[in-house]
């Protein structure tokens, strides 16, 4: 019996090591396929995401509801003292609103003078935040809307108030928002008034990092962020946040979007910027003889 | 000697479901905010929690199979933690096979410790050689001390609720006249 054994195991053991060799370069060829082609590797991912989130979502919602419960509950022990705050808060809330309103007739009579139509092609898909990315390490969330809804990879996610990231990785019923402080994220942006040109970077912190800056003179903490559009992924002037400055005294944005509470999310429906290729089609109506002009303008410079 | 089997697939079913809540809490939606730490490593700690008691339980495949779930899942680079939880676990087994390792537990936890930092260093030398970028190096290094922490926990509760234990030299020849 004892005889059997060992050669069972001398016959297991080098069976053992050979497949504990093919797992590890499975595992480790996968990795290297994921570096040399992640477009893929990627879409698998999100493939696999979609067949499983999904599954657990019965189970998820209530347990999140209930945490967020226990969470609220410690949160009312002190209510008087958030009791006081947001009333000294609605106070100065009252004060914008006047100011807002006033802004809004003024603003409506203006373009109604300027003849402006807002871009209409900007609608939004409403999703709920299914799930996070799970580790601290990454910072996305899941939506429950996907290719299904038509939900394209880029498009902005917003919510109520400001932009919370950039979809990326879409599947059948899921898509992946990679939220404004993942590392990997990085966004155009335009700061006001001053117009500076700036890319906001992630880097895996609450508030991210003003990269890009032409010109840090003018730029002051307190200062509007919102999106450029430069690159043609985004549509411009959405709120991103303020600039602030850190102890260090390197520039960040304070985000608006409410990032201690991510539930619903806007996806924006932005069907890309019209590139201007033609600059005479943009100053005025295309006469018929433009056309005829061009060539001898041309040879006009070289003679 | 059919009951043993019987036992064997039910706890690897059991050490299924248990990654599974575990990655069921991860997803949950709570925490949209950076943190600056990071929590312990519970897969991780858990599987080798289990592959020193019982290596039998989480056969190579499986653990493969699972870290590789979590990696797609959990938005980390596919199979490169997995591989080398696969190659650590290799090792505990190799370790746990040997009559030495028939130790107090101090040890265990000192050669278990050694296993995560060598994951940790290679995982962010490899980061690095290929050019992803390591995470902030605060975040790593508390969730390395964490997981370290939180691994005589994670033994405890193993023994505690599911009876993962290290086998008696009894039941170890029964096994083996099984296998």
């Amino acid at each position: 019996m004892a005889k059997d054994r060992s050669q069972q195991e001398d016959y297991s053991g080098p069976l053992k090591r050979l497949l504990l060799g093919v797992v590890l370069l499975c595992l480790i060829g996968t990795f290297l396929v994921w570096r040399i082609d992640s477009p893929r590797v990627e879409r698998f991912r999100a493939q696999v995401t979609d067949k499983v989130v999904p599954s657990m979502d019965w189970a998820m919602v209530p347990v999140t509801a209930t945490i967020n419960l226990l969470r609220d509950f410690q949160s009312y022990q002190r209510l008087s003292e958030q009791n006081q705050e947001l009333r000294s808060e609605l106070r100065r809330m009252r004060a914008w609103k006047e100011a807002a309103l006033q802004l809004e007739q003024e603003n409506a009579r203006l373009l109604d003078l300027n003849n402006v139509r807002l871009d209409p092609r900007l609608t939004f898909i409403t999703g709920v935040v299914m799930a996070d990315s799970g580790s601290p390490f990454r910072q996305s969330v899941l939506l429950n809307v996907g290719a299904r809804d038509g939900i394209v990879d880029g498009w902005a996610a917003m919510d109520g108030i400001g932009l919370v990231g950039r979809i990326s990785g879409v599947g059948q019923n899921t898509a992946r928002v990679i939220l404004l402080t993942d590392a990997a994220s990085a966004i155009p942006a335009t700061i006001q008034p001053s117009g500076q040109n700036a890319l906001i970077a992630g880097d895996n912190s609450a508030a991210p990092v003003l990269d890009f800056l032409e010109n840090r003179e003018l730029v002051r903490p307190g200062d509007r962020v919102i999106t450029s559009g430069d690159g043609g992924v985004f549509p411009a002037g959405l709120l991103i946040g303020q600039v602030a400055a850190d102890p260090a005294g390197r520039l960040r944005v304070r985000l608006s979007a409410d990032y201690e509470r991510l539930e619903f999310l806007r996806v924006l429906r932005h069907q890309g910027t019209d590139p201007v290729t033609d600059p005479g089609g943009v100053v005025g109506p295309m006469r018929p003889s433009d056309t005829a002009l061009v060539p001898e303008t041309g040879g006009d410079t070289d003679g | 000697m059919a009951s043993l089997s019987s036992r064997v697939w039910l706890m690897r079913l059991v050490y299924c479901g248990l990654m599974i809540v575990i990655l069921f809490f991860h997803l949950l939606p709570l925490d949209t905010v950076p943190r600056h730490f990071a929590p312990p490593d519970l897969f991780v700690a858990f599987t080798f929690a289990w592959v020193t008691r019982r290596p039998d339980y989480v056969p190579t495949l499986l653990v493969a199979a699972v870290m590789l779930t979590v990696d797609l899942l959990l938005q980390k680079p596919p199979g490169l933690l997995a591989a080398m939880v696969v190659a650590g676990c290799a090792f505990l087994r190799s370790r746990a096979a040997t009559p030495a390792s028939e130790t107090n537990f101090a040890t265990e936890w000192l050669t278990v410790t050694g296993v995560l930092f060598a994951i940790f260093a290679a995982d962010r030398a490899i980061l690095g050689l290929t050019e992803i970028g390591a995470p902030p190096l605060l975040l790593s290094v508390s969730q390395l001390v964490l997981t370290i922490l939180f691994y005589p926990l994670a033994v405890v509760l193993s023994q505690a609720l599911f009876g993962v234990r290290k086998l008696k030299h009894s039941d170890a020849d029964a096994l083996g006249a099984r296998s």
